[in-house]
């Protein structure tokens, strides 16, 4: 079973293909990807099935029950998650790339990477809300409908990225 | 013809089939560009690995450029596609937290999924991670809520802020990330210690590169807007139908469906000032003031309604204009109550039977118009048709309240 994974996609050609994804979503649907709102479904899903009086009175939550006739898992996003699922998965196992692993930068130990991957997720977690919508929601789609909000949050995560790389750099350099 | 969707070309339980479909194809590409690797994603901020950039605005640069063509050729209506409102401190904030996320965590969300469903541990903790974070984000809600909803600059367009025309921007933006792409190789083979080629990039990208840029010259050359759009009515048509009067509905028909509200099948339109409708209004009418009637959000309600479109104004005059307007937007199946308002109750209360003419449907006319006049003059117009008294649905109500959410 040892197989050497097949090198990855042009970029480019990488690049189009998802625009022409993204293009197709907004030709259909009419709005454009997401990710983190699918994650935020299940939490509020979650939350909703230990204490739906709770999840209804609150300010936050109350509006997702509204919709998707009371289901939060029953929206546009969450079966376009499911999709995005199928779809890497597939890729990755036909080009020899599935199994359990942890990638990480050469100076940091496995607890480090996770600890920190923790970490990122949460302040993704939140950030996401602000921005309502994370790196494909707000930033790509927002860009590619040529939003205000789409460049101003891609350019919030840029740039916030590069001002704190330094910083972390032992996360991922030698 | 698209958004097919929002306009109701196609049936919305499909909606979610599509949505997964959708997806397969975004996850399969985003884990073919390496996106299910936190080192690859993290390489841009190091300098050792652009892929993100390459690929993210190739990306946004193939979406943006496809939807103007889409648009110029008027496969897309730009009004009806969503554009994601601007709380301007709220995405700043929100993207400098993501950003500081992006480098603690080496993922964003969408391809955190995809490298968790190939096995990738750091990812699935980055997953556990922000399911703790938007928690979070829910109970401390009412602190954040102020900067949340604040600075609300509505669903605004980047080239409109900028004071820049929308084809220009899309120019400069073709332009920045070409710059982008060849400034990014030239720097990732220094960091990796690779030599560059000697011209400015490969020769194999010349003819990518050359397409990307001549678009951006079509776009500069092509008119902002398409001369006809293939989803309006043709004028000489519409002409003919309104010369022949074909879009009226007699006031009868209107009156026996409100009467009957299990056959009701159209979908009564108040063009009327809000004012007007909120004195008075049809059972279970819509109110789209005349002068909102070509809204984005006006277009929603009349576009996605299977029944037939009724207008109605206290004459016909209103409602006509806003029939031809709309009929020229390309709303299909849209009438107007012939006379309006005013011949609706005359034709009521003060029917006349034709004493000249006595036949079983003469008799059968008579009864169905003294009934009417008595049920209206109760008022039991709205106990008889829904049952309760139908609420006041003004255009506000009905606008979907997309604005304060997130789209990813």
């Amino acid at each position: 079973m040892e197989q050497k994974p097949k090198p990855y996609m042009n970029p480019y050609l990488a690049g189009f293909l998802l625009g022409l994804v993204l293009l197709a979503a907004i030709f259909i649907t009419g709005r454009g990807l997401g990710a983190s709102g699918a994650v935020k479904s299940v939490v509020i899903e979650t939350i909703g099935s230990i204490s739906p009086k709770y999840a209804n009175n609150h300010p936050f939550y109350a509006s997702f029950f509204a919709e998707g006739d009371g289901r939060p898992m029953k929206n546009w996003l969450v079966y376009l998650t499911l999709g995005v699922l199928g779809g890497a998965f597939f890729s990755g196992f036909m080009s020899g790339r599935a199994g359990i692993s942890i990638d990480k930068g050469p100076q940091i130990s496995n607890y480090v990477r996770l600890g920190f991957a923790v970490a990122g997720g949460f302040l993704f977690g939140i950030g996401s809300q602000f921005g309502r919508g994370c790196t494909s929601g707000a930033a790509l789609s927002g860009m590619a409908n040529l939003s205000a909000a789409g460049f101003i949050t891609m350019m919030a995560i840029f740039g916030t990225g590069y001002i704190v790389a330094y910083f972390f750099r032992k996360l991922w350099i030698q | 013809m698209g958004p097919l969707i929002p306009q109701g070309f196609v049936n919305p339980d499909l909606n979610l089939f599509f949505a997964f479909v959708i997806g397969l194809g975004f996850g399969y590409v985003l884990e073919q560009a390496g996106f299910s690797t936190s080192r690859k994603l993290a390489g841009v901020f190091y300098g050792y690995d652009f892929v993100v950039l390459r690929v993210f605005f190739t990306a946004a640069i193939t979406a943006a450029l496809g939807l103007l063509l889409f648009s110029y050729i008027g496969w897309i209506d730009y009004s009806m596609i969503y554009i994601n409102p601007t709380f301007l401190w709220s995405a700043i904030v929100g993207g400098a937290i993501m950003g500081v996320g992006f480098i603690l965590g080496g993922f964003c969300p969408g391809t955190s999924l995809v490298a968790a469903v190939i096995g990738k541990v750091d990812a699935m903790l980055f997953i556990i991670g922000m399911m703790i974070g938007i928690f979070v984000f829910g109970q401390f809600y009412d602190t954040f809520e102020p900067l949340y909803m604040g600075s609300d600059l509505g669903g605004i367009f980047v080239y409109d802020s900028l004071g820049m025309s929308r084809d220009w921007f899309v120019f400069f933006l073709v332009v920045i990330a070409l710059a982008a792409f060849i400034i990014t190789r030239k720097i990732e083979d220094k960091v990796n210690g690779l030599k560059s080629e000697a011209g400015l990039f490969h020769p194999s990208y010349t003819a990518p590169f050359a397409l990307m840029f001549g678009l951006a010259i079509l776009i500069l050359i092509l008119p902002e807007s398409p001369k006809a759009k293939w989803y309006e009515a043709n004028a000489q048509s519409l002409l003919e139908e309104a010369a022949a009067g074909k879009q009226y509905i007699e006031a009868e028909e209107v009156t026996y469906k409100l009467l009957h509200q299990r056959e009701m099948d159209l979908l009564l339109v108040d063009v009327r000032p809000e004012a007007d409708f909120l004195r008075f209004n049809l059972p279970g009418s819509v109110n789209v003031p005349l002068d909102r009637i070509l809204d984005k959000s006006s277009k929603k309600i009349l576009s996605g309604s299977d029944n037939r479109i009724v207008f109605y104004s206290f004459g016909s005059t209103a409602a006509d204009q806003a029939w031809l307007l709309t009929r020229r937007s390309g709303i299909k199946n849209s009438y107007v109550l012939k006379d309006g308002l005013n011949g609706l109750f005359a034709s009521v209360f003060q029917y006349e039977s034709d004493s000249l003419v006595n036949n079983e449907m003469s008799q059968f006319r008579d009864r169905f118009f003294v009934k009417a006049g008595e049920i209206f003059e109760q008022g039991g117009a709205i106990i008889k048709t829904s049952g309760k008294p139908s609420p006041v649905r003004t255009l506000v109500d009905i606008q979907p309240p997309v604005a304060g959410k997130g789209g990813c």
